[in-house]
């Protein structure tokens, strides 16, 4: 084990590991509350887009697919307002269509297509340094606003008309969240890949809610579960030599399953006792 | 001394024609005005109007200046408050995610207040209706508010809750000097607690002190034959 912690790509991947799992699942609360799983998906699906555009002009993919998939975020917040589409359907319209342009562009690289697997299924292990100061960085800086930001943010999650009554702004708020999400997303694709990173926002918080009986204990456990599952999910997709980002998202749902057993069982006798 | 409240030709539209036309009204006293109407009338859409959460035709002015510029002194219960009650929240993290913290009010003050005080550690998602509408309300006074509007905030509380919701809307307002309008079914509360009426049946068919301008003819005017001043209710 200490060996393992000896190895610069394994330092790498835990770092990231934690940045992200934290990130994530802290955001994901915000992600349950307001039902915005499938605008997460769709924002990463598509976000191969802009990985391809980057793989193809020989610039960082990381930063084409951080620009891509901001622009994309505020499109959609801006179809959202301006048609009479509903989300859903806008959503999806520009995550297929994202993805699609994704795969025909990296087809257009001559050869076999690692990146594309990478991209799609995610490779923790790979990532390089200067990904991983990046990822550092903007997560570092997303996080402070979040935290800074909480009560704003959890009010219009709750409700907008309350967060208007407060004096906050919701629109500017609802576009800021979408543009952090989308970004958080896009550091994540590296850990996960475009197809699993949304369960990292989805299954702590998930989880946690289960037997959370505050929003501090809920925020509490969410970060527990996603810094646990991330980390054990490394170090067993290592051991196992599995891909990573597929073990990690089966670890989380393991625990979510055993969460969810136990509440049932908990419930379960307590029904019992009172009858 | 300007005006609390002033509409004047107030119309809305929406796709599917029109909610309000020509409403003008206007608050002079720190008084508990009922907003009373049939289903449909324009009552929720007067109120979301004068909040500036719908858009409106019009002028509307909250102590002479537009609402965007004294939200911080008003206060809102709205009809329903539709979170995922699934979601872990206790009552007091709820009132205090309020922002305005410079002059807000203790949260155990503003739940005695109401009477929640002893609810502070409960979910809000395993409150009754009318536990809600009373944590709805204590988040409303949390900024000491000067005008409360209140959109059928006695929705979800049962025959005995009205009258005791009534009293601490009255106490509000008469030990506080907190204006409340309030969007309201229940005609014989209307009658005994509020000192002044506004009509609506998408535009305005009365408005004036209770007990002169809430008469038999205006309430079948607004509700039709069925109308009863004592045992009106909407339930």
């Amino acid at each position: 084990m200490v060996e393992l912690l000896q190895l610069p790509f394994m330092q790498r991947a835990l770092i990231a590991g934690l940045v992200l799992g934290v990130l994530l699942a802290y955001l994901g609360i915000f992600v349950t509350l307001r039902k915005m799983a499938f605008f997460s998906d769709g924002v990463a699906h598509a976000a191969l887009a802009g990985a391809a555009i980057g793989l193809l002009t020989r610039f960082s993919p990381l930063v084409s697919a951080l620009i891509f998939s901001m622009l994309l975020a505020c499109l959609i917040y801006w179809l959202e307002k301006k048609s009479s589409l509903s989300s859903d359907a806008i959503i999806g319209i520009l995550f297929t269509s994202g993805m699609a342009l994704g795969i025909v562009l990296i087809s257009l690289r001559k050869g076999y297509q690692p990146e594309l697997i990478g991209y799609l299924f995610g490779n923790i292990l790979a990532i390089r340094r200067q990904d991983l100061a990046l990822i550092v960085v903007l997560a570092i800086l997303i996080m402070a606003f979040i935290i800074s930001h909480k009560r704003k943010l959890t009010l219009l999650a709750l409700d907008r008309e309350m967060a208007y009554m407060a004096g906050i702004n919701p629109d500017l708020y609802q576009l800021l969240l979408y543009v952090m999400l989308a970004c958080a997303l896009v550091l994540g694709i590296r850990v996960l890949g475009v197809i699993l990173v949304s369960a990292i926002l989805i299954i702590p918080v998930s989880t946690a809610r289960l037997f959370s009986r505050s929003f501090k204990a809920l925020t509490l456990w969410t970060a527990v579960i996603a810094e646990s599952v991330m980390i054990g999910g490394l170090l067993l997709s290592y051991y196992l030599n599995l891909p990573s980002g597929a073990v990690i998202v089966l670890t989380g749902t393991t625990v979510f399953s055993l969460a969810f057993l136990a509440q049932a069982k908990r419930r379960h006798l307590g029904q019992k006792k009172r009858d | 001394m300007p005006p609390i409240l002033e509409v004047r030709d107030l119309t809305v539209r929406f796709a599917g024609g029109t909610a309000l036309e020509r409403v003008s009204f206007t608050i002079e006293k720190e008084e508990i005005i009922a907003v009373i109407g049939p289903n449909g009338s324009g009552k929720t859409t007067l109120l979301k109007a004068i909040l500036g959460l719908v858009p409106f035709q019009g002028e509307i002015r909250v102590f002479a200046k537009p609402i965007r510029q004294v939200l911080a002194q008003v206060g809102y219960v709205p009809q329903r408050f539709a979170f995922d009650s699934t979601f872990p929240l206790t009552v007091e993290e709820f009132i205090s995610l309020t922002c305005r913290s410079p002059e807000k009010l203790p949260v155990g003050g503003v739940l005695d207040e109401v009477g929640m005080d002893e609810f502070k550690g409960k979910l809000i998602g395993e409150l009754s209706g009318g536990q809600l509408q009373r944590v709805l309300l204590a988040h409303a006074l949390l900024h000491r508010p000067r005008i409360l509007f209140l959109d059928e905030a006695t929705s979800g509380i049962d025959i005995e809750g009205l009258s005791d919701f009534y009293s601490t809307i009255q106490r509000l307002n008469r030990e506080h000097g907190v204006t409340i309008m309030m969007v309201s079914h229940e005609i014989s509360m209307v009658y005994k607690f509020t000192d002044r009426i506004i009509c609506l049946n998408r535009d305005l068919i009365s408005h004036g002190e209770t007990r002169t301008a809430l008469t038999k003819e205006v309430l079948k005017k607004l509700y039709g034959d069925s109308a009863d001043l004592k045992n009106h209710n909407h339930g």
